[in-house]
């Protein structure tokens, strides 16, 4: 690891630099092609109707890419996305007007929503920082841990939610599309004001490239990741409110399969596994191509349970384009 | 940072830690329920340890490297699939035709691995959609029950001999085979020297790419072996049927001592790590813990784990 970060420092510019700046703009053109392939197999895609559709299916996998955005930037990895999301959304449907107990605790529930996500983020960093331990094994523990609590707290039941105000992110409209929508675009709006006009947007980028040289430079490290990851905890929360909020309910099943999609819209807009490069518009970016694809298969009459295979394929595929083999010497 | 189990006695203590730990739960659940340890209940203890061990004795190889196997638990959903499908009409060649999947799964994400250096827990979650959504496709989304008829191949499962169950022969066979492989052969010295240290193991001419892909075929085929074993146990067959089963697999790795930084750890640990986890499975039964709650246990059962066995010297940057 050490080498590859001397090379990384050491490296001249590249007689590819162009087709490198190329590469970066490929994520964009793939999503152009594909909205006009599938608008030429069916001319229902760019309708109004399908355009809200779209929007609605990538408000949650939108939000939970910013997430992990962050987390990947880092060079690390975030597997805790289904288990925050799940908590968040077994916890809201517990706190808030609901078909199951006397609480209504309507704003207030949707704050300790958020500070269980920063809270569980916020673990993840530290037994990354403090016990050493990778990420993905970090967040492999708490992925299940948190699961696990959804189960425990609702025993395989599912709860209604009627919160008029929570209901209302999936039900009401505001210039045509639904209040959730404008939820996942202003998460965009503020991680892309982290990630450009903060201190700590900088820092996870200099992690990422070489943290060594982070380090060496006084960049704090374990407060930059224990940030990131509960930064990341927050945005997973929102998701699960979010979710929450589209089926009009809480149960430990409802985050089952978000951490692929996730997986996939990050690395598939270009934002490299190995970090340091990319950033949430690329994520923005790979979000719509997988949604845009999913929704494509739809109107062209694809199972849906083909679409997680394809969403395979391509993680691969997008992951084996984006590599930088010059930089990695060992691929564990 | 100052981190328990470091020191001279360190290794000795993480060697003998595991066993200690499951002499010490046996003990706890023996009190609490005594007849747990009657012979019949410990052989139904050896029977439910079986599958999980299967399944860990196939990953255990893959961590040794260094690596990880995140697509276990789908392989051996789809092998359930694929026997409950075939049964019928194949017969005992239902069994071949998963455990081959299995294998063909394995060199896929093997060669995924290697040759496209896309790191394996990425390329093992993506290959897990794969096999996920082969299980669902095939199966038409629904849970497949074996017919009278079919549960007759099933006897070399379900059946026992001379008082033994089935599944207890076919997991003690895999502990051989897999010992003798990890601690007799050179596949298994070559796995560890490449956990070890890789570039050390390429400069003094082990085919490190070869046997990365072998250990990714053998835990894949391990893996739909177990799928076959539990479609037996269950008498069904479905695209989730294992879905529980990838977080006590690797925590009964890592429980049994084998680190996930690489080079250290064998399947005796492993076998050592399944009854752990067996065993606090049990122990939480007794007391009514819910079966999907028990994750919270074992998720953090897998930190502390990884955090006491992982070598901190080999990853001066932990990502």
């Amino acid at each position: 690891m050490s080498n590859a970060t001397a090379a990384a420092v050491t490296v001249k510019p590249r007689p590819f630099a162009g087709l490198q700046r190329l590469a970066g703009w490929a994520p964009l053109a793939v999503l152009v092609l594909l909205c006009i392939l599938i608008a030429v197999i069916n001319p229902n895609f760019l309708s109004f109707g399908n355009v809200v559709r779209i929007s609605q299916s990538a408000m949650v996998p939108m939000v939970l890419g910013i997430g992990a955005t962050l987390i990947i930037l880092m060079g690390s990895v975030d597997l805790s996305v289904e288990g925050v999301l799940t908590l968040a959304a077994v916890l809201l449907s517990m706190l808030v007007l609901n078909g199951a107990n006397a609480n209504e605790l309507g704003l207030f529930a949707v704050v300790i929503v958020l500070a269980v996500g920063a809270g569980v983020g916020c673990i993840n960093g530290m037994i990354n920082v403090y016990l050493k331990v990778p990420s993905f094994m970090a967040t492999l523990g708490t992925w299940f841990i948190g699961v696990g609590v959804g189960n425990a707290l609702l025993g395989g039941m599912a709860i209604r939610i009627n919160d008029p105000l929570i209901r209302g992110l999936a039900i009401d409209r505001f210039l045509g599309f639904p209040w959730g929508v404008w939820v996942a675009v202003l998460c965009v709006i503020i991680a892309l004001a982290i990630q450009n006009y903060t201190r700590l947007g900088r820092h996870i980028y200099a992690l990422g490239g070489g943290e060594e040289l982070a380090a060496l430079s006084g960049i704090s490290v374990a407060k930059v990741r224990i940030a990131a990851f509960t930064l990341a905890g927050v945005f997973y929360a929102v998701g699960g409110i979010l979710a929450s909020a589209q089926l009009g309910l809480g149960n430990a099943q409802i985050g089952s399969g978000r951490l692929f999609t996730t997986i996939t819209a990050v690395v598939v807009g270009g934002t490299s596994l190995s970090g340091g490069r990319g950033g949430i518009l690329q994520t923005v970016v790979g979000v719509l191509i997988v949604v845009v694809l999913t929704n494509g298969m739809v109107l062209v009459g694809v199972e849906p349970s083909v679409q997680i295979g394809v969403q395979g394929v391509m993680i691969i595929t997008a992951v084996a384009l984006s590599i930088n083999r010059k930089l990695m010497k060992i691929v564990k | 940072m100052a981190t328990p189990f470091t020191g001279p006695n360190a290794d000795r203590t993480r060697r003998w830690l595991p066993l200690a730990t499951l002499v010490i739960l046996m003990v706890v659940v023996g009190v609490m329920q005594p007849t747990f340890l009657y012979p019949a209940t410990l052989l139904q203890l050896a029977s439910d340890t079986a599958v999980l061990f299967i399944l860990a004795a196939g990953v255990t190889f893959v961590i040794m490297l260094g690596g990880i196997d995140l697509s276990l638990q789908s392989m051996a959903s789809l092998a359930s699939v694929v026997v409950a499908l075939t049964v019928a009409q194949l017969g005992y060649g239902s069994f071949v035709l998963a455990i081959g999947i299995g294998a063909v799964a394995g060199l896929l994400s093997g060669l995924a691995h290697v040759k496209l250096k896309v790191p394996s827990f990425i390329t093992t979650l993506a290959i897990s959609g794969v096999l996920f959504s082969t299980a669902l496709v095939i199966s038409g989304e629904r849970s497949i029950t074996l017919g009278e008829a079919d549960r007759n191949y099933q006897a070399w499962i379900t059946g026992s001999f001379f008082g033994i169950p089935g599944v207890i022969i076919i997991g003690f066979v895999v502990f051989v085979l897999a010992s003798v492989l990890q601690s007799r052969t050179p596949f298994g010295r070559y796995i560890a020297a490449i956990g070890a240290g890789e570039p050390a193991a390429y400069a003094s001419g082990v085919r490190v790419s070869r046997y990365k892909v072998y250990a990714f075929i053998l835990s894949s085929t391990l893996a739909a072996l177990a799928g076959v074993v539990l479609a037996g146990r269950l008498a069904s067959g479905s695209p989730t049927l294992a879905a529980e089963m990838l977080l006590p697999s690797i925590a009964a790795v890592v429980v049994g001592g084998t680190a996930i930084t690489g080079g250290v750890g064998s399947i005796w640990q492993t076998l050592v790590g399944s009854l752990i986890i067996s065993v606090v499975r049990i122990g939480m039964t007794f007391l009514g813990v819910n079966i999907f709650a028990q994750n919270i246990v074992f998720g953090t059962v897998l930190i502390v784990a990884v955090a006491i066995t992982i070598d901190r010297s080999k990853i001066p940057i932990v990502k």
